[in-house]
């Protein structure tokens, strides 16, 4: 199972089957295959050979120290550094039975089904409401009363329901960072997406907001297949299924959380998890 | 930093065998002469500011004075007239923010649009050639913008008209436009544009729904110093909307502005004409003023 090595393992699932909108078989494929990927910031090469899976409806933990290129792989997944002239990307990524990265892509698509969380809570200036709406809107056209359905569910699916309802037209940038933080989420999985990316969701949080959070992502999974980075490494301990360390654009093993924390196969891995370099 | 300031005291008072020495106070020749110095530069400064302040106070207050003596009802129903026959500013003051209203309608959009390109599209030569030639024209002569325009529109329509006037005050507010909106767009962080093109809006929505929201309260405030500033322009408006003595709204027609009747009467002979002339200027300053304070009052809170 050593990440390095391509393998077609047929991921065991959670019992539930195909959730409708990924379109998936009865056997429970992986979510996105990454083969051989490079990555390169204009002549820089900041990822190297990256073949991995992400589980449908697990969370994928991405650890590693500052710079090794897990945020990289995660602005792979949903074309983000297609904003960027002069970065790009070679290999394969399937999501869906279609390489991601190939020329042709529907990108706006792609982002609906391939959501992201960023570092820093991202409210948009305008109301909690229309902070849901605006990306719904986008891709679909429900009547007034299915969004305010829409809205409702995904404000309780985060918890953030009981806290905001009674200001749903109050400005978004005033709610408390955490409470911002859980709105982004919400605001993602409004699109409904298949997959949900998450770049150091909790690194600008206290850590009563951070916990609230992970409880958030225990939940998130049943539905939603997670990639999450992190420079906390008791946080991929508790969320994660399976942990991906990367070094100097590497991917140095990938294996369940258990086996990544208690029996890493690399030395490096070793020396990182027990706070050695990094 | 302190630490190494008392060092150097302290190996200086070493030669001259002192009592210890106060090490909160500082001492020596070195201290001495920086005081000195921070009282000359505040003195200066002080000096410089009332200078300034005394200037522009003056120039208020003699406003005030002048410009209220004149101020009546008369001189917001009444048109220009001849001397003597109580004439007042209706027509140019209508005028002024007819023409002032559609220079805006015309350059804030086109500027906005532009300070778009330059923020978020533009690239290359294309771009810096822009953001230049935009730049040239923010400090441009307002008078060749006036004989620009006298040559693109006065002389193949064959007479001046109000239009003329606003085109030429659209391309003076086209450039304040251009650059507030370049530099406020600029400061929408960059997670906020990610955030949208992550949940797969395009680009142009992102900056339409999202980043020019953020940025709005600095774009209206350059929108409103652009008013400001065209709004008591004269020269532009010499060779294009030229005045007119009678009541007209028509852009098609000469049209008659308050900073252009305040120049052709204020150096006239009659004494009601200079009279109406330092009242046109109050109500220019106070509009101006009153533009001011609103963009302080209303954004400035926002830090914008």
């Amino acid at each position: 199972m050593s990440g390095t090595v391509v393998t077609e393992r047929a991921v065991s699932g959670n019992g539930v089957a195909g959730n409708g909108a990924s379109g998936n078989g009865v056997a429970e494929k992986p979510a996105i295959s990454v083969r051989n990927l490079d990555f390169f910031y204009g002549d820089h090469k900041a990822l190297r050979g990256i073949s991995m899976e992400f589980s449908t409806r697990k969370v994928t933990g991405m650890i590693g120290p500052s710079g090794c290129g897990k945020s990289t792989l995660l602005r792979v997944l949903n074309r983000m550094y297609d904003l960027y002239p002069g970065q790009r990307a070679t290999g394969e990524v399937i999501f869906d039975g279609r390489n991601i990265i190939a020329p042709g892509m529907d990108v706006n698509r792609l982002r609906a089904r391939v959501g992201m969380v960023f570092q820093k809570p991202t409210p948009f200036p305008m109301s909690i409401y229309d902070n849901i709406a605006f990306g719904v809107k986008l891709h679909e056209t429900p009547s007034r009363s299915e969004m305010d359905g829409r809205v409702e569910d995904v404000l309780r699916r985060v918890a953030l329901w009981g806290e905001v309802k009674d200001r749903l037209k109050a400005s978004a940038t005033a709610l408390s960072g955490g409470q911002q933080q859980r709105l982004c989420i919400a605001r993602t999985i409004a699109t409904r997406p298949e997959v949900v990316l998450l770049d150091e969701p909790t690194s600008a949080l206290d850590p009563v907001s951070t916990a609230r959070i992970e409880e958030l992502l225990d939940e998130l999974k049943k539905e939603f297949t997670i990639a999450i980075v992190t420079h906390n490494m008791q946080q991929a301990a508790r969320c994660a299924d399976q942990v991906a360390f990367f070094y100097l654009g590497e991917l140095v093993e990938m294996d369940s959380t258990d086996r990544i924390f208690t029996a890493p196969r690399e030395t490096r891995t070793q020396d990182y998890i027990t706070g050695r370099f990094g | 930093m302190s630490g190494h300031q008392n060092g150097r005291q302290s190996v200086r008072q070493n030669g001259a065998v002192q009592a210890a020495p106060d090490r909160w106070k500082p001492h020596g020749a070195l201290a001495m002469r920086r005081r000195f110095m921070d009282r000359l530069a505040t003195g200066l400064s002080l000096t410089a500011t009332c200078v300034a302040l005394l200037a522009l106070c003056s120039i208020l207050l003699t406003l005030l004075v002048r410009g209220v003596a004149g101020l009546s009802l008369v001189t917001f129903i009444h048109s220009t007239a001849s001397p003597g026959m109580n004439g007042g500013l209706a027509n140019a003051i209508v005028g002024s923010l007819i023409q002032t209203a559609v220079a805006i309608l015309i350059g804030a959009p086109l500027g906005m649009m532009c300070g778009i390109y330059l923020s978020d599209y533009g690239r290359g030569w294309m771009a810096s050639t822009t953001r230049f030639v935009s730049d040239m024209l923010l400090s441009a002569p307002s008078i060749l913008i006036g004989l620009f325009i006298y040559q693109l529109i006065v002389v193949p329509t064959g007479h001046f008209s109000g239009f003329a006037g606003s085109v030429a005050l659209a391309i003076l507010a086209l450039p304040i436009v251009v650059r507030t909106t370049e530099d406020m767009l600029g400061l929408v962080p960059v997670a906020l544009r990610e955030a949208g093109i992550g949940l797969g809006a395009s680009k142009w929505r992102v900056i339409v729904f999202i980043c020019l929201r953020a940025a709005r309260t600095g774009v209206m405030t350059g929108i409103l110093l652009a008013v400001a500033r065209v709004a008591g322009e004269t020269a532009p408006l010499l060779f294009t909307s030229l005045g007119n003595m009678d009541w007209s709204v028509s852009l098609a027609q000469p049209m008659a502005s308050l900073p252009v009747t305040i120049y052709q009467y204020a150096g006239s002979a009659y004494d009601d004409w200079v009279q109406l002339a330092w009242t046109g200027a109050l109500l220019v300053t106070l509009g101006v003023l009153a533009i001011n304070i609103l963009v302080r009052v209303g954004f400035g809170r926002k830090g914008a």
